[in-house]
């Protein structure tokens, strides 16, 4: 158990090390892009950042995905885990995205939302049934009537993540097409294209660092409600 | 017994519809004395119990309290309420919201009474009461046997923490306890009635029953009869009394509702989504054709929408309000202006500023520049004026929310009333958006249209506040 921990930590940290040098290298090193192609060719720097949240966020509901349904077949206290890990992660990095965006969209597009955008909005979405989890599981009585609700709507969160992802091959307003596939097309250069790939890696670092904290986390948590349900017998001397 | 009244109870009648629940009561309550109320299901124990909280209307009669040697009328048939400190009440229902933490609970029952204890006594109270361990966990998450528990030390820590007699009111107190809980109830009752406080208990449980001094029994014809209880249990020790503090009422419920929403706020959330979604409707219809035509009042009302809608949703303190009677134990420790203050901390302050700026920046931000910069100087004048709708709304929301039926849904209508201070605040901001803003106080005028919506929705307020609760 103590291992888990460490083992998270050291990757949490390893990995936002990283990611820090590759914000560094992002803002002042990678190449800029074709100053005719963009309205502001500088502000392309926050995708490095944009990119690899909307990625990670992807990972964390495609993790909900598979603890709800750990969770739904064979009741697994271990799926659940999964499931409030995920949920967490996959609102830290759809905020991420929907803060980061905005921020791109300002300066490129020159309104910081588009309502028409169905990347956008979609994602937006996404980034709601997160937070609509992460808030339920904390006010609502932990039972098994309320595990198969958040479950249910988790699955319809993770329904999203295709319809999200193709959004912008089905249905393009504003928002670029898939940036690394379609790199050629979009007249990005191919070191932005690795450099994204390798921001995305470093993401998957801190991903996987967090997702063994906070499994660590709620294993200790149920540990410490089967001591506090063994201490409510007996604890009126 | 040559003890002091702490409470009297005199010529009180309760009706529920045509039916007479209590028939001319009369009764009182003595310094140290425990008195159980038993009878038949139906037969107006609790109701004589939550009459003496302030919680029914009286169709005659009046209930009075003489803690701390002044005479302070809880309640009479004209309506009238005396200023009642926080007392010990544990209600039928725990009365307490899942949000809060055990913790949480007992200190606002105690700071409610006036009392501001050491981090060390509610640790004890909570360790006697086998909480200790539970003090930090959301009262959502307990069994119902330890929510029980919370309700009823929530209910005896005010008189605890009191020096002078003061009276405890308890519904059905041993009610899903364990028979250690029941035990140490027993015990603590015993110790509080050594101590000068009274105690009344509506109970059908004989090991409560064996606690009192004096049994009240509702004989089938509706009278009362008083026999002397048994006076069973040892006392047992608890927490020494702190003197008393300065404490407002209202400010421990405004901590105490500002403290849940920040724990979840759902609030913020139920309030903003459909904000959002009117404005992306707006946005849809705000269309190039129409900002061409200079169609000032639909981009105003397009603009006020999403705000107005904030303003007009159900207030989620309804929600916390009527979670286990949560709202009748505030009722009760508040007084006479709880609607009031409820619908004043119900409404959304924080919202309708920022809701209004980024609506117009979505639906109506590529305007020409001189009608913009005017705009964005004076838009949190109709957005302070949407707050007072909102103080209406969540004052209507509130007294449909007392008729308990679903069927009552449909009271929600009255919020029509609410459409003219969103017609006025059209105008207003159509005025601006035209010909820019003037301090003139002449009918037409954006001023006076923000004016006149604000005391509209004043008047709403003060009719579904004061009207219904007097």
């Amino acid at each position: 158990m103590r291992g888990q921990e460490s083992l998270g930590v050291k990757l949490t940290l390893f990995g936002v090390s990283v990611a820090t040098v590759a914000a560094l290298y992002a803002l002042f090193a990678a190449p800029s892009v074709n100053a005719e192609a963009f309205t502001a060719p500088d502000a392309y720097r926050i995708l490095y950042f944009h990119v690899p949240f909307a990625w990670s966020s992807f990972l964390s509901f495609a993790m909900l995905f598979i603890g709800a349904v750990m969770w739904y077949i064979k009741r697994s206290e271990v799926g659940w885990i999964w499931f409030q890990t995920a949920s967490d992660l996959g609102l830290i990095f759809g905020l991420g995205v929907v803060t980061s965006g905005p921020i791109w969209g300002s300066a490129e597009w020159g309104t910081p939302w588009d309502w028409g955008d169905l990347r956008l909005n979609t994602f937006g979405l996404l980034t709601a049934v997160a937070m609509f989890l992460v808030l339920s599981r904390r006010s609502q009585p932990d039972t098994p009537a309320t595990r198969d609700t958040l479950s249910a709507i988790g699955l319809f969160g993770f329904a999203l993540v295709p319809i999200t992802a193709l959004a912008t091959t089905w249905y393009q307003e504003r928002h670029p097409g898939v940036l690394v596939i379609e790199s050629e097309d979009s007249g990005l250069d191919p070191e932005i294209k690795t450099l994204l790939l390798l921001s995305f890696f470093i993401f998957c670092i801190i991903f996987a660092g967090f997702v063994r904290l906070s499994n660590h986390r709620y294993r200790l948590a149920a540990q410490l409600e089967q001591l506090k349900s063994d201490l409510d017998k007996g604890a009126i001397q | 017994m040559g003890a002091r009244e702490l409470l009297s109870v005199n010529g009180l009648v309760v009706n529920r519809g045509a039916r007479k629940v209590l028939d001319g009561v009369d009764f009182s309550v003595r310094e140290g004395e425990v008195v159980a109320l038993v009878g038949e299901n139906g037969c107006g124990k609790t109701t004589l119990l939550e009459s003496m909280a302030g919680l029914h209307s009286l169709s005659k009669g009046v209930v009075t309290r003489f803690d701390g040697g002044n005479e302070s009328v809880v309640r009479d048939f004209d309506g009238n309420r005396g200023d009642i400190l926080g007392f010990g009440l544990t209600l039928q229902s725990d009365g307490i919201c899942g949000e809060e933490t055990v913790r949480e609970r007992i200190i606002t029952a105690i700071r409610i009474s006036g009392h501001s204890p050491e981090d060390s006594v509610i640790d004890e109270m909570l360790s006697d009461w086998g909480l200790g361990h539970r003090a930090s966990d959301n009262v959502s998450q307990l069994s119902g046997g330890l929510r029980r528990r919370v309700a009823v030390l929530s209910g005896l820590a005010p008189a605890v923490m009191r020096a002078d007699p003061t009276v405890v009111l308890l519904d059905e107190p041993s009610e899903g306890l364990d028979k250690a809980s029941r035990e140490l109830l027993a015990g603590w009752i015993r110790s509080l009635s050594s101590l000068g406080h009274s105690i009344v208990i509506a109970t059908h449980d004989y090991e409560m029953i064996s606690v009192a001094d004096s049994v009240v029994s509702f004989e089938s014809n509706g009278s009362l009869s008083i026999s002397p209880g048994e006076s069973l249990g040892n006392a047992s020790k608890i927490p020494s009394p702190t003197t008393m503090v300065d404490v407002s009422r209202f400010s421990e419920f405004i901590n105490w509702a500002w403290r849940m929403e920040k724990r979840n706020p759902i609030d913020t959330i139920g309030r903003a989504t459909p904000a959002l979604v009117a404005m992306l409707l707006a946005f849809t219809f705000a269309t190039d054709i129409v900002r061409s035509t200079e169609n000032y009042d639909l981009i105003a009302a397009l603009v006020l929408a999403p705000a107005f809608i904030t303003a007009v949703a159900a207030p989620a303190l309804l929600k916390r309000l009527s979670e286990e009677r949560v709202g009748d134990w505030w009722r009760a420790m508040t007084g006479s202006w709880s609607r009031a203050t409820f619908s004043v901390v119900g409404a959304s302050f924080i919202l309708p500023i920022p809701i209004l700026y980024l609506s117009w920046f979505v639906i109506a931000g590529d305007i020409d520049s001189s009608t913009n910069d005017q705009v964005l100087k004076w838009l949190w004048l109709p957005a302070l004026s949407i707050i007072d709708v909102s103080a209406a709304a969540a004052a209507l929301h509130l007294m449909v929310s007392d008729l308990r039926r679903a069927s009552a849904a449909a009271g929600s209508l009255l919020l029509l009333v609410l459409v003219w201070p969103f017609l006025e605040l059209t105008s207003a901001l159509a005025t601006i958006m035209e010909s820019g803003m003037s301090f003139e106080l002449a009918i037409g005028e954006p001023l006076s249209d923000i004016l006149i919506s604000s005391f509209s929705a004043v008047l709403v307020w003060g009719v579904a506040v004061i009207i219904p609760d007097e």
